[in-house]
């Protein structure tokens, strides 16, 4: 008797359970996401920013935070670690002043055609915010040009940024047509070409260096017979940043190949054919119908890897360790340095500058870019 | 078991697609919810299933007020037009799901589908995919699927629209058959007035969300309540002259006639069914108008006059031969007239 | 004469193609010597470093040796060494449970998200946003600054929190909609680790988990859960409401649907979004390197910390990077064609 009653009133306990958890459905699924990236990304960026203002020092039992206001950020932008952040800057001289010119021209010209065009509020301080860090940067680049200044850790970054996604896509975009053509191993040539992904990027380093040792490595007999016996790569600020790219490239082709093949196989089949038929050259066809038909896709895939790539820290940290002096520090590098020497804000300031670049750059390349090509879809 | 649904809309936005439906379904009935596509029809049995909330009204299955019950303590079944088979599961994993999701025994299960595949006769395709299945198969899983539970009442949104014509016919009749030896209560959707004539009990024609007419299919078809219904049923549609109505007689630009209404109403409209008229010589008809086109359907021809005013379909018989621009007279019974009001539409009693 | 129209005519040949369906004899050649070319560049160094790991130590330090057996004799040496002497089996086992587990999480947590995002409509009103937000901040500067327990301070915060619901963010209209939701769980990728880890790392010391599994594993999920919520939404977003909605008729509850229908319908793009979750976390460096000792080292650590003072110990260091990549290898060339399907969704509409 008591056990049936103890079950018929265990039931809608259990029903009403139940049906509480699938009104509740959506909530449930999402809380465990939201607290996860509550955790691991909205709490520490709210710590950092409290680090980057604030003086770190080891006291008895632990450690004790002071707060220096801007101190960290002022440091790095004007101050004494500003040779380490944006470089040893020296006065323009003419023939940076005529590329600054250029660059003016050009800034004006495309902010004066959207005003004329479609102007909203929003998106014109969204393109200022956009020309100011250009802006910025480009005024470092310029000034760390004349003989006897040095790029630095911020420059660095930018470049691995632009020239390394920019020759990941090119060589991509390239093999990716190719191996769309009607050619015997396809497939093993997709295969064979996705595996650098997959090698961690410490050893990526590793082999390069291994690569590119001059002394004892494959490429010895050669770099010999051209009489570059003694030289190292590793000694001159350019061509050990030339090193860090290669090794960034190699990684990371296959990722813009794999998805931009399948981009090109993906696209409207009849068209090709009536393309073909009309008489197309190849590059007519890629221009009028491939291309367009990738666009969007090509853009997504750049933006991924401009987000990654300014996390570059593995390789240039194994292949020279920043060197010679900081010619290939990337900006995590320099952060993870300030760590090491105990200088926890100024390692979270320069944490945040490069969340504040990489953010500004990420966003803006999504809306003119990203956007742009999904219009003329 | 009894269905019902009192005075409910349903709006999406700004936009209300169901305008206040009052509809009672008996238990064991077959009622059709007929409509053109955004009429509100789909939108009404979602209601009733659940899928959709109800904006404001009352749903009641059997005694059971369910309007804020979750889909799956209602205890309905609901037929899909894509089917919704489970792709990654086998015919006999589709059917069984119901119980399966409801922790009935191996057993149980197993019996069960026993039973249900053998009216449908699925037998020999349990281990099958739903891709490696015809269209016919696939909708009879749908429905063994639907009718393992025994549910409450059947929902079906428009199952038969996806097969071709011949297989169309068949399983309708197969449908009526079944539905009739479960007696279960079954709300069904279609666009296609042939399947709602054929298959309900009731048919309920619904437009903009609004209920036009609920009765039997040989009373829509013989008394349509407004010139809505009068045109949505019958095809070819019904031929309509618009005129004045005084002490019965109806007097159009396409010609006057007599009616067995003794009425007077100006602006009225008066409607006859191409299969209700007969073609006779130009002097004889109640309408004159000249032959305009002719299109043999095969029992019968399909002939277009035209008259003053519009143009005249008439059911006629197979060997008419007369030309195209031919005068001839179109005659019909007084008891085949069809008078509606027309700025309310409504029926003229 | 002749000879013009013969050598026009030999152009032609090269550069016609024969049909629709094949190419022209000279763009076929080049374009095989172009992909032979980079199959080169992919292959050498692979090969180099498959090479040295065969090698004495003498071997590599007196000038390259290439063809094993013709150049140098091949030995087990550091093979040997590295797995049998050296503690390699303690960190590759790190790696594995850790690449594993954060994967696994990652795409349960990720995905359930995704689709819930997908499927049922959320409003967010922005006054609780922000004064969640608010909170936390004056949670973390409590503790931080004032020396206020985290357990009080947290307590508090929480109480205030629900007050708030229940009063002024009542009058609030504006809300945040799945879209937004989204964009933010996507863009939190865009963080890079670097500003994240020093708050991790203290918020782990003071939980004792520093140097174990558990602080990896968490922090991996945490980090891929964006990519994972990205890839996946356009498969959820793919798949027929009619069979979801069907299930839900039949019975099942909204988490029974998600695991019965759902996801095995999207299995393929599953699979191919676990293949690159598992690849990131197998190959991460920075944080495993922040958050790691002795105990719980993976692989990547070890291999990094192969440069010894006196000079890298490439041939050890070659074994190692060989083990790493060779399962890798395994699995993804089986997946290879689910990876590349399942981010071109994702590209298309992310």
């Amino acid at each position: 008797m008591t056990l049936v009653q103890s079950a018929s009133a265990e039931a809608p306990a259990r029903e009403a359970w139940d049906e509480w958890t699938d009104r509740n459905a959506g909530r449930l699924m999402v809380l465990p996401a939201v607290i996860i990236l509550l955790c691991f990304a909205i709490f520490p960026l709210i710590v950092s920013v409290y680090l980057s203002v604030c003086r770190f020092a080891l006291a008895a039992g632990g450690f004790k935070l002071t707060f220096i206001g801007l101190y960290n950020y002022k440091r790095l932008l004007v101050g004494t670690q500003q040779y380490h952040f944006l470089g040893t800057m020296k006065p323009l001289e003419t023939s940076e002043w005529i590329a600054l010119g250029v660059y003016a021209a050009v800034v004006l010209y495309l902010l004066g055609r959207y005003v004329m065009t479609r102007f909203t509020v929003l998106g014109m301080i969204g393109r200022l915010i956009s020309t100011a860090l250009a802006t910025g940067i480009v005024l470092v680049a310029l000034a760390t040009m004349p003989k006897g200044a040095y790029e630095g850790t911020l420059l660095t970054t930018v470049f691995y940024v632009l020239v390394g996604v920019a020759a990941q896509f090119a060589i991509g975009l390239g093999l990716a047509l190719l191996c769309a053509q009607p050619i015997v191993g396809r497939d093993f040539f997709r295969v064979i070409f996705f595996i650098p992904l997959m090698v961690t990027p410490v050893g990526v380093a590793y082999m390069f260096r291994m690569l590119a040792d001059m002394q004892k490595g494959p490429f010895a007999p050669l770099g010999a017979a051209l009489g570059l016996g003694v030289w190292s790569w590793a000694t001159q600020a350019w061509s050990a940043r030339l090193m860090v790219l290669v090794g960034d490239t190699w990684q990371w082709t296959p990722f813009m190949f794999i998805v931009l093949l399948a981009a090109v196989e993906n696209q409207p089949r009849d068209q090709l054919e009536a393309a073909r038929l009309d008489g197309a050259s190849g590059f007519q066809i890629f221009r009028d119908i491939t291309w367009p038909a990738i666009a969007p896709i090509a853009a997504t895939v750049v933006l991924i890897r401009l987000i990654e790539a300014f996390k570059i820290v593995d390789i240039p940290n194994v292949l020279t360790a920043g060197g010679p002096g900081l010619a290939t520090e990337s900006l995590t590098l320099h952060s993870f340095i300030a760590w090491r020497t105990q200088d926890l804000g100024g390692s979270a300031a320069i944490g945040y500058l490069l969340l504040f670049v990489s953010t500004i750059t990420c966003v803006s390349f999504f809306n003119y870019v990203v956007r742009w090509t999904r219009r003329h879809q | 078991m009894r269905v019902r649904l009192e005075n409910i809309h349903k709006s999406f936005g700004p936009v209300e697609v169901v305008k206040g439906l009052d509809l009672e379904v008996g238990d064991g009935e077959f009622l059709v919810l007929l409509g053109a596509s955004g009429s509100g029809k789909t939108t009404a049995l979602r209601m009733i299933a659940g899928l959709e909330k109800v904006t404001s009204g009352r749903i009641r299955i059997g005694d059971r007020d369910v309007t804020d019950v979750l889909p799956k303590y209602r205890d309905v079944a609901m037929v899909f037009q894509s089917y919704a088979l489970y792709p990654h599961m086998t015919v006999f994993a589709n059917i069984a799901y119901p119980l399966t999701v409801r922790g009935r025994t191996k057993a149980e299960v197993e019996a069960a589908v026993k039973d249900v595949v053998r009216q449908v006769q699925l037998e020999m395709l349990l281990d099958r995919y739903p891709r490696q299945l015809s269209g016919g198969q696939r909708q009879r899983v749908a429905l063994a699927r639907a009718m393992i539970r025994r549910p409450a009442a059947f929902l079906m949104d428009e199952p038969l629209s996806n097969l071709d014509a011949k297989l169309r016919g068949y399983m309708r009749a197969e449908l009526k058959h079944m539905q009739h030896k479960l007696g279960i209560t079954t709300i069904y959707v279609t666009h296609d007035q042939i399947e709602a004539m054929t298959l309900a009990h009731r048919v309920a024609l619904i437009e903009k969300g609004v209920l036009q007419q609920l009765d039997e299919p040989a009373n829509i078809y013989n008394a349509p309540a407004n010139l809505f219904v009068a045109g949505f049923i019958g095809s070819p549609p019904m031929n309509f002259f618009e005129g004045d109505l005084a002490e019965g007689r109806f007097s159009a630009p396409a010609g006057s006639f007599d009616t067995k209404k003794r009425v007077t109403r100006r602006e009225a409209v008066a409607g006859v069914r191409p299969e209700d008229c007969k073609l006779t010589e130009p002097g004889s008809g109640k309408i004159v108008g000249e032959v305009y086109a002719t299109e043999l359907i095969g029992d019968h021809a399909l002939v277009t006059c035209r008259v003053d005013g519009g143009t005249v379909t008439v059911k006629a018989d197979k060997a008419f031969d007369r030309q195209d621009g031919a005068a001839i007279g179109v005659n019909f019974a007084d008891a085949a007239i069809h008078l509606f009001d027309k700025a309310s539409g409504e029926r003229i009693a | 004469m002749s000879a013009k129209t013969e050598s026009r005519g030999l152009v032609r040949r090269l550069f016609e193609a024969p049909s629709l369906e094949e190419m022209a004899p000279a763009p076929k050649i080049a374009t095989y010597v172009v992909l032979g070319l980079w199959t080169l560049v992919v292959l050498f160094p692979l090969y180099w470093v498959l090479v040295t790991s065969f090698k004495f130590e003498v071997e590599v330090d007196s000038g390259p040796y290439y063809i094993p057996f013709v150049d140098f004799k091949p030995t087990l040496d550091a093979w040997n060494f590295m797995l049998l002497q050296n503690n390699t089996i303690g960190p590759y086992l790190n790696s594995v449970v850790v690449a594993l587990s954060s994967t696994v999480l990652a795409l349960l947590i990720g995905s359930l998200a995704a689709y819930a995002l997908v499927r049922i409509r959320f409003q967010v009103k922005i006054a609780a946003i922000l004064t969640f937000l608010a909170l936390l901040v004056a949670v973390i500067v409590a503790v931080a600054a004032f020396a206020v327990p985290w357990p009080v301070a947290a307590a508090v915060a929480i109480a205030l929190f629900l007050i708030a619901l229940s009063t002024y963010v009542r009058r609030f209209k504006a809300a945040a909609g799945n879209n937004d939701i989204e964009f933010w769980m996507i863009s939190n990728r865009i963080m890079p680790p670097i500003v994240a880890v020093l708050p991790i790392y203290v918020m782990f010391q003071h939980l004792r988990l520093l140097d174990t599994q558990i602080a990896l594993i968490s922090t991996y999920t945490g980090v891929n859960l964006p990519i994972v919520v990205w890839l996946t939404r356009d498969f959820f977003a793919g798949i027929p409401l009619d069979l979801e909605e069907s299930a839900e008729i039949d019975g099942a509850s909204k988490f029974r649907v998600f695991f019965t229908i759902a996801l095995p319908l999207v299995r393929s793009g599953i699979a191919a979004t676990f293949m690159l979750v598992l690849i990131l976390s197998w190959n991460e460096f920075l944080l495993a390197l922040f958050l790691t000792e002795a105990k719980a080292q993976t692989m990547p650590v070890l291999v990094a910390a192969q440069n010894t003072t006196r000079g890298p110990q490439w041939w050890y260091m070659s074994v190692l990077i060989v083990i790493m990549i060779a399962p890798v290898i395994v699995i993804a060339a089986f997946l290879q064609k689910h990876i590349a399907r399942g981010l071109l969704v994702g590209a298309v509409k992310g």
